[in-house]
């Protein structure tokens, strides 16, 4: 059974088909990467399954449960954690509010489970190789460990579905590996993953399976190398070779 | 020290009042122009309870605030819940509307003359040479101390953190699944809650006629814009500062030739805005979660 199934969803704003008839299942576990050009509604999407836009048409289904009409509190409740292309944190917090706040919004049977308050904390910290910044506002932070404490906080704060927006955009080389390296952490706790990116060979190296999006459109889902090697891809990103 | 003190008793008002609109502002991002109103309502029904109805004065301060609250839950439900998704200045010019509708039903429900909650004389006490009232007194450490509450729900508990949170992003704090826009409607009827305070306040110091209303909100206009737009602390600082700026532009004799007539007091807070959205549109204590 799917953690996350999207059947045929569509959305129509001020008359633009922003999103057309996109169904794909993600295994538990998995890491799925979502590709495609600029515009071609990957953002959009993550909106649909975070609950900050409501589908036009069909649904979604998180562990069995429709969450279609869900508001988007009530889906991170349920398990569903973004982490924001420009950023979710809280930059005039410390870094240990920031991840305070995200363990006190946890529903309280997953509260009951987790360690001590301040424990939690520091784990989270420990895990974003952040806790000598602890005291710091998260504001003062460069973007990749912005990052790093935003996936981190996520995983504490008891998420089973992640959706990372370009989680390597604004972040150095350097960082970049210490992001892969998260993420591999998240897989390595059988997290389900689903990530925008723009960075190919990135998204070769980590995920499972890659779906790619075009004019709102799933038109090609396959293994990280069979996508890279198919005309469609190419297709996608350079338009159709006239001369074929 | 008069000045010192009249500056007290005029800026706990203020800060009142600028408290709850700078915690608006800086979670929604809108313009509430019928705030005077709702201050002087939070009044009048104090007054109507104790005045007319003789209910105690307890009684009837409790039945204003919860009248100031249950008016902030409508205004927000119907004046600015469906409007500010939409574009965040929309409120602005719904706001504008409630404004002259509230203006017309408080001069209908309770008429142009002056009404006081305490009519009459006011025992007074003198310290270090300035003469202040007992009731004035009680009003000011009564604006400290709720000022240390909401200090101490701020920054040391659970609920504060998630109003910092939603306040500088809320789509972030929405996707750890704190719940916005009830701590939209919750941050709301809270400064709904201090206006009618600050209407309560003025009905006991001195006396409440609906003309009020209008320079009620400019004052707390002025003291969030100087305070940083969406900086609690920010807001109740200039507050402060307004209302003692108030009190030396007329009670100086200036260059010992001449004093500026009283009626021109009003004006500081006007100046005020002018000079900062001149000079330092962000503020004094510009907050990074929320700029206009």
């Amino acid at each position: 059974m799917p953690i996350l199934s999207l059947a045929n969803i569509g959305l129509t704003i001020q008359g633009h088909h922003i999103l057309n008839g996109v169904s794909f299942d993600v295994e538990e576990g998995e890491v799925v990467g979502l590709i495609g050009p600029n515009g071609s509604g990957k953002t959009t999407l993550f909106n649909v399954l975070s609950g900050f836009l409501k589908p036009t048409e069909g649904s979604v289904t998180f562990r069995e449960d429709d969450i279609t009409h869900l508001i988007p509190s009530k889906r991170a409740q349920l398990g569903v954690g973004r982490v924001f292309q420009h950023f979710g944190i809280f930059r005039e917090m410390t870094l240990e509010d920031n991840v305070r706040v995200a363990l006190e919004a946890m529903p309280k049977e997953l509260r009951n489970d987790m360690g001590t308050m301040e424990e939690t904390v520091r784990a989270t910290l420990e895990m974003a190789t952040l806790l000598s910044h602890a005291k710091q506002k998260a504001g003062s932070l460069s973007g990749g460990q912005m990052r790093l404490l935003e996936i981190a906080r996520t995983l504490k704060s008891g998420k089973e579905l992640f959706l990372l927006d370009e989680p390597t955009a604004g972040v150095s080389p350097k960082m970049t590996h210490q992001v892969a390296d998260i993420i591999g952490a998240l897989k390595k706790e059988k997290k389900t993953v689903l990530i925008i990116e723009h960075d190919l060979p990135f998204i070769a190296q980590i995920c499972d399976r890659v779906v790619v999006l075009d004019v709102g459109q799933v038109v090609l889902s396959g293994k990280p190398d069979e996508v890279k090697k198919s005309k469609e891809l190419q297709e996608v990103y350079f338009g159709a070779d006239p001369t074929t | 020290m008069q000045l010192l003190v009249n500056g007290l008793i005029a800026g706990s008002l203020a800060a009142l009042i600028a408290g709850g609109l700078a915690l608006v502002y800086g979670v929604l991002g809108v313009f509430n122009l019928a705030l005077g109103q709702m201050v002087l309502f939070g009044g009048y029904v104090t007054w109507w309870l104790h005045q007319s109805v003789g209910l105690p004065l307890s009684l009837s301060i409790a039945g204003g605030i919860v009248f100031g609250g249950v008016l902030s839950l409508f205004v927000f439900e119907v004046f600015i819940r469906p409007f500010y998704k939409h574009h965040r200045f929309l409120p602005l010019v719904t706001t504008i509307a409630l404004s002259m509708i509230l203006d017309g039903v408080l001069l209908l429900l309770f008429e142009e003359r002056p009404r006081s909650i305490l009519p009459g004389l006011k025992n007074t006490v003198q310290i270090l040479g300035a003469y202040i009232s007992m009731v004035q007194v009680v009003m000011i450490v009564l604006t400290f101390l709720l000022l240390c509450f909401f200090a101490y729900v701020l920054h040391s508990t659970a609920f504060g953190r998630k109003i910092h949170a939603v306040v500088q992003n809320d789509h972030a704090a929405m996707s750890l699944g704190i719940r916005a826009p009830m701590m939209h409607t919750i941050i709301f009827v809270v400064s709904g809650v201090l206006a009618a305070c600050g209407g309560i306040y003025i009905g006991i110091d001195t006396s409440l006629t609906p003309t009020l209303a209008f320079s009620l909100t400019i004052k707390a206009y002025a003291a969030i814009i100087a305070g940083g737009k969406g900086n609690f602390w920010g807001a109740i600082f200039c507050a402060y500062l307004i209302a003692f700026l108030e009190q030396i532009v007329v009670g100086v004799q200036w260059f010992g030739m001449f004093t500026v007539p009283a009626g021109y007091q009003q004006t500081v807070a006007l100046f005020v805005i002018i000079v900062f959205l001149l000079f330092r549109p962000n503020g004094m204590f510009a907050s990074a979660s929320r700029r206009a």
